[in-house]
Order: structure tokens, then C-alpha cells, then sequence
């Protein structure tokens, strides 16, 4: 129980506040404390780092979890202070960029007086059975995306940048109403019909490998475990990111079933963003678990997509 | 010096380029020629140095070089868009044709010389790349380059991008009726694959995002100047305030 007095700085040098704390207080209630100082700045957007040292760029990242006394820091320590701007709830943003495919894929099915204005469109009775399983699928893969994000995601971050939302949605949105254009549109030529089930059905295969990859990752950590684990059991006991591998495999089976070059177009660029992130990920992985001080060695894998990545 | 590699890659485009100025203006001032002249004039060094700038997002995506990727490959898509989407598939309508169209300059009994959009695309182009590519050259074989070297860097950007842009978007302007009635890149519906691309209008919408690029792009490097020149040009208009 020892009562400090940290200097809280803008990066400019300039003091925002002197606050009371314990040393024995997280880094999260120092938060809340200048919070109360600066109604402006709410937790969630406070970044808080140690001064850089000799030879850093930038300073330690103070977690909100730890302890102020895990950091060394006295009274009259200086702390400095980083606005990371409006900050949104993940699972806030991953309700809208859903939410927007939901609902904007069926308008072109349904409604295509107005998206293919002077065209003459089939009636829905008779229009070719893959257009009618394409929507079903599509409409299926975004409910289910918005049920995981409330009932099974856990996230290692509570909130993001607000301007990643609007970032977020146009690539949605965009590619949603791009890909229903074509499937839907009045002169869309059906592939064979065999093929287009098949297709499909092994589609559905990788939605519930999806679905059991998520559910196999968010039961990874207990409540309140921070530590990161290496993911095991189903695919993962070869593939670092297997939920990417059943996500991207649907979208080529969506592509084939439909025979739909903007499906394709919309598949190469989730792929490549996947990408960018599981290697991220495995990276850390093999970095975190590297077999030496007793950890475990993180297995060799492969990251996203064999046998390409 | 820097890397060997980069100083002969950004020297070779400098001599392209510088290369490109030359044929252009002994093509009008030498030869009596003009705008066709000089496109006929300038053909593979121009083709070969623009579709060289291909290789700088590599270089930026493999980290050879520090700017980020996203801006390089914008800009350097916009000139191959220019070049390769509108002004050589469409010469025949596009050389000869600036603000006005044949028939406008006709109209106003008009020389006709007095389209020199090709000319001015060339000059913009060319004098940018020089410059451009001459300061990172300079830059890999000193460390730091010459003062006037830096200087033209952040101070021709002032005329040069508002030129070169006017140019780029009367070519395209020009090139669309053409583009419209050809079906140019385009495909139809229906098709097995279900795709269809109306490359008229992509061009527009390409023109389009020139609007808040241009003041963005030439903002940016106002804010360059003034961090690397130190603003100096700025102050004569404070004292006259």
C-alpha cells in the first residue's frame, strides 16, 4: 500500500495530470482515475506507455491487467498519455459489416425492377435453382457470422478505431451488392445443376468446420486467461488458421457452384487479407512457443491454405 | 552510397525519361512536328519507362524501399490507366484532340496546333519522372543529394501535378465516346462466367476519384515541402499579411 503521484504526459512532453494512485493498482484503474479528471478521454481510448529508454522507439505499452508496481513506477514517474480516437465495440462493428451482406444480397434477388431496370427478369418460381440456393447460402453464412459474434467470438480486444467501421462496412457492403449483381442478374447463366449441388453441399461441409474451429478457438481461455495457447484438436493439428482454410475453401465452392467471376474476385481479396493476418498470427505463435525455458514448441504447421501457405 | 541496385534503377529512368523530354521537344522545336509527331516520336521510351514504375510497388511491397504500398500502386496504376488504358488504345482519338474536339477547334478557326495536350502530358510527365527519379538516384550515390536536387523536388510538384492531372483527365475525357462505341476492355452479359465489365464506366469512375486525390496528393506534398524546404516561401506572404 504505498501511495505514489504519477505525471501523466502528452507526447509532446506537456503534463494532462498529476493523479493519486496505489502502487498496488492496475493500469486499467489508473485509466478510470484520469477518466474521472477528463470526461473526454473514456479508458477505452487511453493508451498509456512508459517513456521510451535508451535506444527505443516508443515505451513499454502499460496493460490494462497488470499492476502499476509490475512497471517500476514511483511517485513522480511519468507516464505518457495517447488518444487512440473514437473507439467502437468489436462486436458492434462485426454486427454492421454483417448485417449489411444480410440484407443486401436478397435485394437484387428479390426485387430486380429496380437493379436491372428495364430488364426482364424471370419470375422466382422460375428462375434457376443455383440463384435460388446462392441467396440461401449467402443469407445462412452472414446469420451465422452475426450469431458467432454474440454466442461464441471471444475478443482479445474489447474495441477498435471508429473509422474502421466505415473501412469495414465499403468492403462488405461493396463486395456484397458486387457478387449479387451478377448471380442475380437476369441474364445469369446457370452452371450444370449436378455441380452446383455438389458444390454447395460441400460448402455447407466448410461452414461447420468453420463454425467447429471457432467454437474450438473461443474455448481456448478460460474466463479471465490471458495467456495466449496453442490451438489443437480438428484441423487445427495441422493448419495454424484452419478457420480461414474452411471460410476461404466455401467462397471457391460458392464461386464454382455459381460459375461467377465476381464470387472469384470476392474470394482472391478475403483470401489475401486472411493471409496478411495468419501469417501474423502463426509468427507470433511460433515466436510465443519457441521450446526453450521449459514452453512448449509451437509444432510445425502449416498457416492458412495447404499447399500454398 | 546506398543500394546499387536502386541507383541503377533510379538513374536508368531518370535517362529514360530525360530521354522522353528530348525526343519531344527536338520532335516540335527541330522537326516542325507536333502532337502525332511526337507521339510517334516517343513511343518505346515512353512505354518502357512508365511500364518500368510497375517495379517500384514491388519495391515497396518487399521493403526494399520505405513508402507504403498503397499510395504507390495508386499512383503508379492512375499512369499505366493513362497510358496504357486510354492514351494508346484510343491515339487516333485522343492525339489529336485536346480541350476541343476537331470539329470545335475547326469551328473557332483555331491552328491546329493549338491542341497541345499530348504536348503538355508529355512535359508534365517527363519533367516530374526527371526530377523524380533524379533526386533518388543523387540520393543512392551521396546519401543526402544536392540542394537544387531536393529543391525541384518539392517545388516543380507545384506546377507539374496540376498540369499533368489537366492533361490526364482531357485525354480521358476525350478518349470516352471512343471507349463507349468500340465496347473497348468491355464484356457483356451473358457469358458462362457471368461477368460483365463496362470499362466506360470505369473510367469515369476513375476520373471521378481524381477529384479529392488531386488536393489530397498535392497537400500532402505541400506539408512535405514545408518539413524538408522549412517553409521559406511561406513567410513573404505572412510579412504581406
Amino acid at each position: 500500500m504505498t501511495l505514489i503521484s504519477l505525471d501523466l504526459q502528452s507526447r509532446s512532453g506537456k503534463t494532462l495530470a498529476k493523479l493519486d494512485v496505489d502502487s498496488e493498482d492496475t493500469v486499467g484503474q489508473l485509466k478510470k482515475k484520469f477518466h474521472a479528471v477528463n470526461k473526454k478521454y473514456y479508458p477505452a481510448r487511453q493508451r498509456m506507455t512508459l517513456p521510451a529508454k535508451e535506444g527505443q522507439k516508443s515505451g513499454e505499452v502499460l496493460k490494462d491487467s497488470a499492476k502499476l508496481s509490475e512497471y517500476g513506477l514511483s511517485s513522480g514517474s511519468v507516464v505518457l498519455f495517447k488518444d487512440l480516437g473514437t473507439q467502437i465495440d468489436y462486436s458492434t462493428v462485426f454486427f454492421f459489416e454483417y448485417f449489411g451482406p444480410l440484407v443486401i444480397y436478397p435485394l437484387f434477388f428479390f426485387l430486380p425492377q429496380i437493379f436491372y431496370p428495364g430488364q426482364k427478369a424471370l419470375p422466382l418460381d422460375q428462375r434457376p435453382l443455383v440463384q435460388k440456393i446462392a441467396v440461401a447460402y449467402w443469407m445462412f453464412h452472414y446469420a451465422k457470422r452475426i450469431f458467432e459474434t454474440y454466442f461464441v467470438h471471444t475478443f482479445g480486444h474489447a474495441t477498435m478505431p471508429i473509422k474502421n467501421l466505415f473501412k469495414n462496412c465499403s468492403y462488405y457492403y461493396g463486395f456484397a451488392a458486387f457478387v449479387a449483381y451478377f448471380v442475380n442478374h437476369p441474364a445469369y447463366t446457370a452452371p450444370d445443376e449436378t455441380l452446383s449441388l455438389v458444390c454447395f453441399a460441400l460448402a455447407m461441409v466448410c461452414q461447420f468446420s468453420n463454425f467447429r474451429c471457432h467454437t474450438i478457438l473461443s474455448n481456448l481461455r478460460a474466463p479471465g486467461e490471458t495467456a495466449y495457447k496453442i490451438p489443437s484438436g480438428f484441423l487445427f493439428n495441422y493448419i495454424t488458421c484452419a478457420n480461414y482454410t474452411a471460410e476461404i475453401w466455401g467462397w471457391i465452392l460458392f464461386t464454382i457452384g455459381t460459375h461467377t467471376i465476381a464470387a472469384g474476385l470476392f474470394t482472391a481479396a478475403g483470401a489475401f487479407q486472411m493471409a496478411e493476418w495468419a501469417r501474423g498470427k502463426h509468427k507470433r505463435l511460433q515466436k510465443l512457443f519457441d521450446g526453450k525455458d521449459g514452453r512448449q514448441k509451437y509444432p510445425k504447421r502449416w498457416v492458412m491454405f495447404p499447399p500454398l501457405l | 552510397m546506398g543500394n546499387p541496385y536502386l541507383l541503377v534503377y533510379n538513374a536508368a529512368l531518370t535517362a529514360g525519361w530525360g530521354y522522353v523530354l528530348f525526343l519531344t521537344y527536338k520532335t516540335v522545336l527541330q522537326e516542325g512536328g507536333w502532337t502525332q509527331e511526337v507521339f510517334e516520336a516517343v513511343d518505346i521510351p515512353l512505354k518502357i519507362s512508365q511500364s518500368a514504375a510497375l517495379l517500384e510497388v514491388v519495391h515497396s511491397a518487399i521493403g526494399l524501399v520505405k513508402s507504403p504500398v498503397a499510395i504507390t500502386a495508386m499512383q503508379v496504376a492512375s499512369r499505366i490507366w493513362c497510358l496504357w488504358g486510354i492514351v494508346v488504345p484510343c491515339a487516333a482519338t485522343v492525339i489529336p484532340q485536346g480541350l476541343l474536339t476537331a470539329g470545335q477547334q475547326a469551328a473557332l478557326g483555331l491552328p491546329g496546333w493549338a491542341n497541345i495536350n499530348f504536348i503538355t502530358l508529355m512535359t508534365a510527365w517527363a519533367c516530374s519522372e526527371v526530377i523524380r527519379y533524379g533526386f533518388f538516384a543523387l540520393k543512392e550515390a551521396f546519401g543526402t543529394p544536392p540542394y537544387f536536387a531536393t529543391w525541384l523536388r518539392y517545388t516543380a510538384f507545384m506546377v507539374l501535378y496540376p498540369l499533368g492531372v489537366s492533361s490526364e483527365l482531357t485525354m480521358a475525357w476525350r478518349a470516352l465516346p471512343d471507349i463507349k462505341a468500340r465496347g473497348l476492355f468491355s464484356s457483356t452479359l451473358p457469358n458462362s462466367w457471368n461477368w460483365g465489365f463496362d470499362y466506360h464506366l470505369v473510367c469515369v469512375l476513375v476520373m471521378a476519384t481524381y477529384i479529392p486525390g488531386l488536393p489530397q496528393l498535392y497537400g500532402y506534398m505541400l506539408t512535405q515541402r514545408k518539413k524538408v524546404l522549412g517553409g521559406g516561401a511561406a513567410k513573404p506572404k505572412a510579412k504581406a499579411a
